[in-house]
């Protein structure tokens, strides 16, 4: 399932602070799963690291997300950066659904100028892709839906 | 009153803003005009703490990107001057990104090997920041100026942007 996160930027944190936060916020998520060491996540986060300033300092990941796919998880991660960034209510807890995940992707966004940076980036680690990620699953296919419609039919024939 | 601590904030907010405005136009440009950028990589930190600190005292008054062709010319020379406003804390924090993709599409790229320098001009007296020493700027004289006008803008500061260009 498709989700997303929105981490404030300038003038909330500077471009190297925002990193920081996207970082955390992939690699608490990645450490969910008892398959996956935290530590992967950091190695290849760090090696994005240099290219993530960059993207959000020009302002790109306002646009181009970096997404992260672990698991069931599938999250657009962007940055709010001017006058909205101060009123912005993130939430920075780890996404739900990479318990189970055995295997992770961080997709980074490869806007232009920024192209050959990007690549450059994505060849250091093998967890990093300057690829455009799969489609996420439907709700259906990754669990079920997500309103219990049983439920719902039972309260209505309480009335 | 206590508009002190309130002061402090709003100025610590712009001086935070437009230094990312101005390092993200760098890397911009920087990338389109083919530079390599592993100095600007390595030295990010080092250049957004010196940028935003300078910002924030008042006393910078413009950062200066050289672009230095292995024929010996330097060319463009991209000024990024810094106006202290004398704001209320009411004005927004903007940014001339789509203005300036258009602008930055009519920049031709620069031959293999060119290199750049940065610099940091003055208007008060500054604190000592890691990584930053004094430097000589190459002679703007023959060359040709385009004015951008405003990049982004803060309660207390603004950015703006001269190319000048052979």
């Amino acid at each position: 399932m498709l989700r997303t996160k929105q981490v404030a930027a300038s003038p909330v944190r500077s471009a190297s602070a925002t990193w920081t936060v996207v970082a955390n916020l992939v690699a608490d998520t990645v450490a969910q799963s008892s398959l996956l060491p935290r530590d992967e996540a950091e190695q290849a986060l760090s090696a994005a690291e240099t290219v993530g300033r960059m993207l959000i300092a020009a302002g790109h990941l306002e646009r181009h997300p970096i997404t992260l796919v672990a698991g069931n998880v599938h999250c657009e991660i962007t940055t709010v950066s001017g006058t909205a960034a101060l009123t912005l209510e993130e939430n920075l807890n780890p996404i739900p659904g990479a318990a189970s995940a055995a295997s992770f992707t961080i997709y980074l966004p490869s806007p232009a100028p920024l192209q050959d940076q990007v690549k450059a980036a994505a060849s250091a680690h093998i967890r990093l892709s300057d690829a455009a990620p799969a489609a996420p699953q439907t709700a259906a296919a990754s669990g079920g839906p997500l309103i219990d419609r049983a439920a719902l039919q039972r309260a209505v024939a309480q009335r | 009153m206590t508009s002190t601590s309130t002061y402090t904030y709003s100025r610590t907010h712009t001086a935070t803003h437009l230094t990312d405005v101005i390092l993200g136009t760098i890397s911009d440009i920087l990338a389109d005009l083919n530079v390599n950028m592993d100095r600007l990589r390595r030295d990010w930190v080092q250049n957004e703490n010196a940028i935003k600190a300078w910002i924030e005292e008042g006393s910078l008054d413009a950062v200066v990107l050289e672009c230095h062709q292995p024929s010996g010319t330097v060319a463009p020379v991209i000024e990024f001057p810094v106006s202290t406003t004398a704001g209320d804390g009411n004005a927004e924090f903007t940014a001339s990104r789509a203005r300036l993709a258009r602008f930055r599409a009519k920049i031709d790229r620069m031959p293999a090997g060119t290199t750049y320098r940065l610099f940091c001009t003055f208007r008060a007296p500054r604190t000592e920041q890691p990584g930053w020493g004094p430097g000589q700027r190459a002679s703007t004289d023959g060359l040709r100026g385009i004015t951008f006008g405003s990049l982004g803008s803060a309660p207390h500061a603004t950015a703006a942007m001269r190319y000048r260009y052979i």
